[in-house]
Order: C-alpha cells, then sequence, then structure tokens
C-alpha cells in the first residue's frame, strides 16, 4: 500500500499529496459543486497548495485573461490528489503539473530518467484515459537539488555530485523524510553515486533543512531545485551528472474538450512553453517566499516582461498568440 | 501608658487619600475585654488591623505593650497577639492540631511540646482531641471551627487576643455558647480582648467596656451598664436593636 | 498493509519511539515547571513582572513549531538539530499553562486565609510554604496536567528537527501517504496522552486537600 499517490509526493513542503488529506473529506462537495454559472468565456485555473504552483496557476489565469477569456481562480485548492480529480469532473479546464508527479504518483508507472520519455507518456495515457492534454513544458525542471552553501563549493571547487563524493566523508547530511522513504531518494543517490557519508543523516523538515545547511548545522541536503531559498541562502546546486533524479518538468495540463471549442486557449499556453527556466522559477519563488512580494504583482511582471522579449520572437515564430492580444 | 497593654494616641488613618479612621485616643488596660461595636465600615477592623501592624496608622501611634506598632517588628508582634476572624481563616488543608498547632510551629517549639500544648487547648475549648485532631476544617461544624479557631489564637499563649465578629456565622444558640464560654476562657486566662461586632446583645454580653465607632470614631465609651442608660442618641438608637 | 500489522511487525520500533517520546515530553515538562512555577509565584507577588512574563509565554505559544525551530538552529547552546531544540521548544510551549495555573493558585487562595495567616503573624517566605503553595497545588497541578497532554501533541514535531519520538512514524506517513505509518505514530501518542491525563488526574486528587 505504499500508495499509489504516495511514492511521487513530490518532496515534503511542497508535496502535493501531504496537504491532500485533510480536504478529502471535502472532495465529494466540490465535485458535487457543479459546473453551474460558467458562461462560455469562463475557465477555471486550480492550483496546488505551495509557492510555485499557485504561481504558476496565476500567471496561467493572467495569460488567458490577456488572451480575452475570464478567469475563475481555484489557486491553492488542495495537493495533487484534489486538482486531479476536479480536472477529471471537469471541475477545473487547467492547472499545473509535473510529469514526473504524474508519472509516479497518479499513474504509478516505474521510474523513467528521460525527461521527453517521461512527458510523452503521461500525455498520451492522459489524453486516452480522461481526455486531458499536456501542453508544452513551462521549461524548468522542479526535481530534488542536492545542495552544499556556495563557500564550500567554490573552496573544494566542485559543481556536480560526482566531484562532491570524495569531500563527503566529512559531511553532516541532513535530509527530508520524504527523501529519506522514496525510491528516488537517499539508498538509490548513495549507490549510484557512491557516497559515503560518516554519520546517519539528520532526518528533519525539509524547510528547516535550508536553515541547517546555512547555519552549518549539516552540510548538504536535498532541496527542491527550484527554491528561492537556494539564491537567498547562497547556496550551489550540485549537477546531477549521472541523471539519477527522474524528471518533474511542469506543464499545464488542460481539458481537450476546451482546447476543441476554444483553440486559443491552446495558443495562449503554448505560448507560455519553455519561457521559465529553473533560474526564473528561483527568482520568482524567491520574489513571493523570501522577499513576501505579491504573487499577483509578481505573475503580471513576468508576463509583461515576457512580452517585451516575447514580441520580437513572435515574428520568426508566426504562430503563437502572445502579441497579437495585447494590442 | 506603661500599664494600657494596647493605646491610640492621636491615632489617624487614610487610604487612597480618603480618611478612614480617628483621630482616636483610647487606652486599653492589660486583662480588659474592650468591645468594638458599629455598623458595617465604620471602622471597627480597621483599628484592629492597626493594632497588629497590618495597617500603618498615617497619624498618630498605636502602642501595644509599650511600643509603637512602627517600632515592632511585624512578625514579632502578631506572633505576641492571637488574631480570630470572620469565617476563622483556618487553614482548610491542614488538620485540626495542625492548624492549632500553627504558630507554636512558627516558633518552632519541639514537636512534643506542641502536641501537648495543642492537646490542652482543644480540651479548653471542649473539642476531645481524639475526635478532633485529625479532621480538616471542612468537616467540623461551624461552632466547632470557632472553638478551632479560638484554640489557635491563643496556641502560644499571647497577652492579647483580637477577635473580628467570630461568631457572626453560627446558629443563635451555638454563638449564646460560645459567647458565654470565650468570656470565662478570657477572664481566666487574663487576656486583654478587643472584640469586634455589630451585634449589641454581644457586646453587653462580653464587654467589659463597650465602644461606640461611627464613621471612624468612638462615639460612646463606657461600661454595658452605662451604655444601657446613655442619653446619647446613637447609643439609644442601637439599643432598639436589643 | 493495515495498522495494525504494522505496528505487530516494527513493534520494537514503535516501542523505542513511544520511550522517546515519553523522555522528550518528560524531561521538558519537567524543566517546564523548574521554570515556571517560580515564574507564577513571581508574578503573584509584583503586579509589575506579571503583564511582561505572561506576554511572553503567551507569544511563545503562537510561534508555529517549525519556525520556532527555524529561529532556534543558529542558537548557541540551545540551538542546533536534534533533541535539545526539540526539548527547549517543547519547554516553551509548555510554560504559559503552568505559569498562568501557579499565579493563579495562589491568588485564588481565599483572602480570609492569607489575613489569618499573616495576622498570626506569619513571614512572606512562611505565607508562601506553608499556606499559598499548598493550597494551590490542584490548580498548579491541573496546569502541569495540560501542559504534559499538550505536551504529548507537540513532542510529534520533535522529529522535524531530528530528535525523534512517535512523530518520525507521522512524518514518514505523511511523506509517504501511508495511513498505517501515520497512524503508528499517532495511535500510540493519543494513547499516551490519555494515559498521562489520567495518571495526573489520580495524583491531582490524591494531592488535594479538598478529597480527604
Amino acid at each position: 500500500m505504499r500508495g499509489r499517490w504516495g511514492s511521487g509526493g513530490k518532496r515534503g513542503r511542497r508535496s502535493p499529496t501531504r496537504l491532500a488529506l485533510p480536504h478529502l473529506p471535502l472532495l465529494p462537495l466540490l465535485l458535487a459543486a457543479g459546473a453551474c454559472g460558467r458562461g462560455d468565456d469562463t475557465l477555471t485555473v486550480a492550483s496546488k497548495n505551495f509557492t510555485e504552483s499557485v504561481l504558476l496557476g496565476e500567471i496561467v489565469a493572467q495569460q488567458l485573461e490577456r488572451h480575452g477569456f475570464h478567469v475563475d481562480r481555484r489557486l491553492n485548492l488542495g495537493g495533487t490528489f484534489i486538482c486531479h480529480e476536479a480536472m477529471k469532473a471537469g471541475q477545473v479546464d487547467v492547472y499545473v503539473e509535473y510529469t514526473g508527479t504524474a508519472h509516479s504518483a497518479i499513474l504509478g508507472l516505474p521510474t523513467v530518467r528521460d525527461p521527453a520519455r517521461v512527458r510523452q507518456e503521461v500525455d498520451s495515457i492522459y489524453r486516452e484515459r480522461w481526455g486531458l492534454v499536456w501542453t508544452a513544458p513551462l521549461g524548468f525542471n522542479n526535481t530534488f537539488a542536492m545542495l552544499v552553501r556556495r563557500e564550500d563549493a567554490r573552496r573544494l571547487g566542485i559543481s556536480t555530485l560526482s566531484g562532491a563524493v570524495p569531500h563527503a566523508s566529512d559531511w553532516r547530511p541532513g535530509f527530508g523524510y520524504e527523501f529519506m522513504q522514496r525510491e528516488d531518494g537517499y539508498r538509490g543517490l548513495v549507490d549510484t553515486y557512491g557516497f559515503s557519508f560518516p554519520m546517519q543523516p539528520a532526518v528533519m523538515d525539509l524547510g528547516l533543512t535550508y536553515r541547517a545547511l546555512a547555519e552549518g548545522q549539516v552540510d548538504i541536503i536535498a532541496g527542491n531545485s527550484t527554491d528561492g531559498q537556494i539564491q537567498a541562502l547562497e547556496l550551489v546546486h550540485l549537477r546531477d551528472d549521472k541523471e539519477y533524479f527522474p524528471p518533474y518538468e511542469a506543464a499545464p495540463v488542460v481539458r481537450s474538450q476546451v482546447l476543441t471549442a476554444r483553440p486559443q486557449v491552446g495558443a495562449a499556453l503554448a505560448a507560455l512553453g519553455g519561457t521559465i527556466d529553473q533560474e526564473t522559477m528561483r527568482r520568482l519563488n524567491r520574489l513571493v517566499d523570501v522577499d513576501r512580494r505579491d504573487v499577483k504583482e509578481v505573475a503580471r511582471e513576468f508576463l509583461d516582461g515576457l512580452g517585451h522579449r516575447g514580441r520580437g520572437e513572435e515574428e520568426e515564430m508566426g504562430e503563437v498568440g502572445e502579441g497579437r492580444v495585447r494590442r | 501608658m506603661a500599664q494600657a497593654a494596647i493605646a491610640f494616641t492621636g491615632t489617624r488613618f487614610a487610604h487612597d487619600g480618603r480618611h478612614i479612621l480617628g483621630p482616636l485616643d483610647l487606652m486599653i488596660p492589660p486583662g480588659e475585654t474592650l468591645v468594638l461595636l458599629g455598623k458595617s465600615g465604620s471602622g471597627k477592623t480597621t483599628m484592629l488591623r492597626l493594632i497588629n501592624a497590618l495597617l500603618i496608622p498615617t497619624g498618630g501611634e498605636v502602642f501595644v505593650l509599650g511600643r509603637s506598632t512602627r517600632d515592632w517588628d511585624p512578625v514579632r508582634l502578631r506572633r505576641s497577639i492571637g488574631y480570630v476572624i470572620q469565617e476563622v481563616g483556618l487553614l482548610p488543608h491542614l488538620s485540626v492540631a495542625r492548624n492549632v498547632g500553627l504558630v507554636p510551629a512558627l516558633e518552632r517549639w519541639s514537636a512534643d511540646r506542641i502536641e501537648r500544648r495543642v492537646a490542652e487547648l482543644l480540651d479548653l475549648v471542649g473539642l476531645p482531641v481524639r475526635d478532633f485532631a485529625a479532621r480538616l476544617p471542612h468537616k467540623l461544624s461551624g461552632g466547632q471551627r470557632q472553638r478551632v479557631g479560638v484554640a489557635r489564637a491563643l496556641a502560644a499563649d499571647p497577652p492579647i487576643l483580637l477577635c473580628d465578629e467570630p461568631f457572626g456565622a453560627v446558629d443563635p444558640v451555638t454563638r449564646a455558647e460560645l459567647q458565654r464560654e470565650f468570656r470565662d476562657l478570657a477572664k481566666r486566662l487574663r487576656k486583654t480582648v478587643v472584640f469586634v461586632t455589630h451585634d449589641v446583645r454581644e457586646a453587653l454580653v462580653l464587654g467589659d467596656r463597650v465602644a461606640l465607632i461611627e464613621a471612624g470614631l468612638v462615639s460612646f465609651l463606657g461600661s454595658p451598664n452605662d451604655f444601657r442608660h446613655s442619653d446619647d442618641p446613637a447609643v439609644a438608637a442601637f439599643r432598639t436593636l436589643l | 498493509m493495515s495498522f495494525f500489522e504494522f505496528v505487530l511487525q516494527n513493534r520494537g520500533d514503535v516501542w523505542f519511539r513511544t520511550v522517546e517520546h515519553l523522555v522528550l515530553v518528560g524531561i521538558s515538562t519537567g524543566a517546564a515547571i523548574a521554570i515556571g512555577v517560580p515564574l507564577g509565584i513571581g508574578i503573584s507577588r509584583s503586579a509589575r513582572l506579571r503583564a511582561p512574563v505572561l506576554g511572553v509565554a503567551n507569544v511563545f505559544q503562537t510561534i508555529p513549531s517549525l519556525a520556532l525551530f527555524g529561529f532556534l538552529i543558529p542558537v548557541p547552546f540551545v540551538g542546533g538539530i536534534g533533541a535539545r531544540t526539540a526539548i527547549v521548544a517543547l519547554v516553551l510551549y509548555a510554560l504559559l499553562p503552568i505559569i498562568r495555573n501557579t499565579y493563579a493558585g495562589i491568588v485564588g487562595v481565599d483572602p480570609a486565609v492569607r489575613e489569618a495567616a499573616r495576622g498570626m503573624g506569619m513571614t512572606d517566605a512562611e505565607l508562601l510554604r506553608l499556606v499559598e503553595l499548598p493550597l494551590a497545588v490542584p490548580v498548579m497541578l491541573a496546569g502541569i496536567r495540560v501542559a504534559t497532554v499538550i505536551g504529548v501533541g507537540i513532542a510529534t514535531i520533535a522529529a522535524a528537527i531530528g530528535a525523534g519520538g512517535l512523530g518520525v512514524f507521522i512524518f514518514q506517513g505523511v511523506a509517504l501517504v501511508d495511513h498505517a505509518v501515520i497512524l503508528a505514530g499517532a495511535v500510540p501518542a493519543a494513547l499516551l496522552a490519555l494515559m498521562l491525563d489520567g495518571g495526573l488526574h489520580l495524583v491531582e486528587r490524591k494531592l488535594d486537600w479538598r478529597a480527604r
């Protein structure tokens, strides 16, 4: 029973499944609430209940609004399970999901490390089973990130996990519970790279591992690759040079019915494809998590910036809707 | 002054700038039972609290055994004064024996001596040791509690007893019995007693002298007999309560 | 795997974590008593101290545990990661009910009793030792009982800072979304809370002079 929803739960603090539990009793209510009152040009956008998902939900919502749609926001809706069920029931039209989460948590498939294959597998099963479509990936991969202090990385001259292995015998590791328990977590990492830490990892809350690392209480942690804290706390993400961690590419999932009825939705979402790389996502997360900026504002500024850049690219690509609507 | 057990000399007391008592001049010779009679709020209890230094006068002095309360160590002073108050103030978590033996224990008497003293006192107030020593106060009747209160006040054999309506909360029959016994006891032990009450009958039964207190002043002072025959309108008013 | 199967298969582990949990609660409650009772006495003596002491104890209650751990990590001596930090946090959470009930117990002593005791010539220390504290004991114990029961609950978050206890199962279970594992932490913790509550209630009744 190591759950269908379980092994793929994405990392502690922003685990999609974690906060879903308390919401379970609400689910029938939610689903029963029905599609009442939704006009033809209104789209419902949901997100999961952690900063990054809320931010991406807001970006998608504003992008659709810029394309002339009314948007009903259901941000912070719940965990993976809630969002997915709401999509299946037609209560939500779009939300941003991670390929790896869908692959392992929702579909329960064995770990695959090739991003394109994961994307292709989830998309085809989603279409066939539920009439849901994965649109273009946003451009970043939110996977486990092995993090060390920048000063350590600089002093030791390391940038990859393989490069870190010889130094690990002096390091105290600190990991979240999920990383310790998951198939694609601690054990596999040690096996793949041959790490030998001098002691058992300190197992603690994921959010606290960041503080513990920054304060020198531990020397290496497994964070989230797009976390705003990475920049804020001056940490370095050691590259997974053996491609051990499976891909968790973020992409909007949309109901195919919506795409058929309103093709501009597809165009609007496609225009977001590849626009948010890892650095950008970290920066946006940081603006909200660390600098306490308003999500709406951050999303608006991001799309504004995109508009200027996108207009130039649009000339060449020809098919992106972004520029047209903004005029 | 030397022969007075207690003396108020030009004593005043004010609290938060509000005048409450005095000026008072009053001498209480050793062995006398003086009853302070008055309505509630007249200042009688304040007088008691000035005697055992729970309050210090804001003007004038109160002399106890020849020394001003300002000069007494309050703890020493209070241990020379037996104190019986409304609702008795027995310590509810201690047995009758420990309540009675409390001041001797504070004075670090030996356990033997305390035990003997407690037995003696309980006998004196008519409570058999065997039946009562181990009981907690709330397992006693109102009258029994008052007896324990008196026994406790007498424990360290203080020369002075202060009583603040000690028999206020018991039934009339028990009350009359307690008053009679108390009077005999006080005389036999030659205690100087200051006894506060608002009950005229009680005042006349117990007092060698009665002081009528009104608005913080002594408006009448004399023997029970004088009280019965006084022309003073205030006294006459009180007398109608007889 | 069902809850019962899981507990049966991991009974050694469950037992170990339960003991660990009890130790966390025991040490932290003990320390909170050692700090909280004197503070409660202090504020019953000084009105000036009352507002700040209760205010600070109140503030501790409102700090989310993870945030508190975050603050404590860099603090020398009391902070870092592991049991010490967890115990410090648990002590801070347990202080309020203990301080408040000590204070309430003392202040709630019948004024006539206090007056009689003073009138008998008790010093401040004697009044406290012989009268106020013994009479306040039932109320103080009620505060300690509340603190202990709350402590059993809060101690589950000790696992967030690597301090062990039954919270380990809860955190693991949440990470795995496995109800059996979550329950393996939650059920023993609940039983522990009930047992301590009952036990302390008995002690309370034993020590209450009113019941004699």
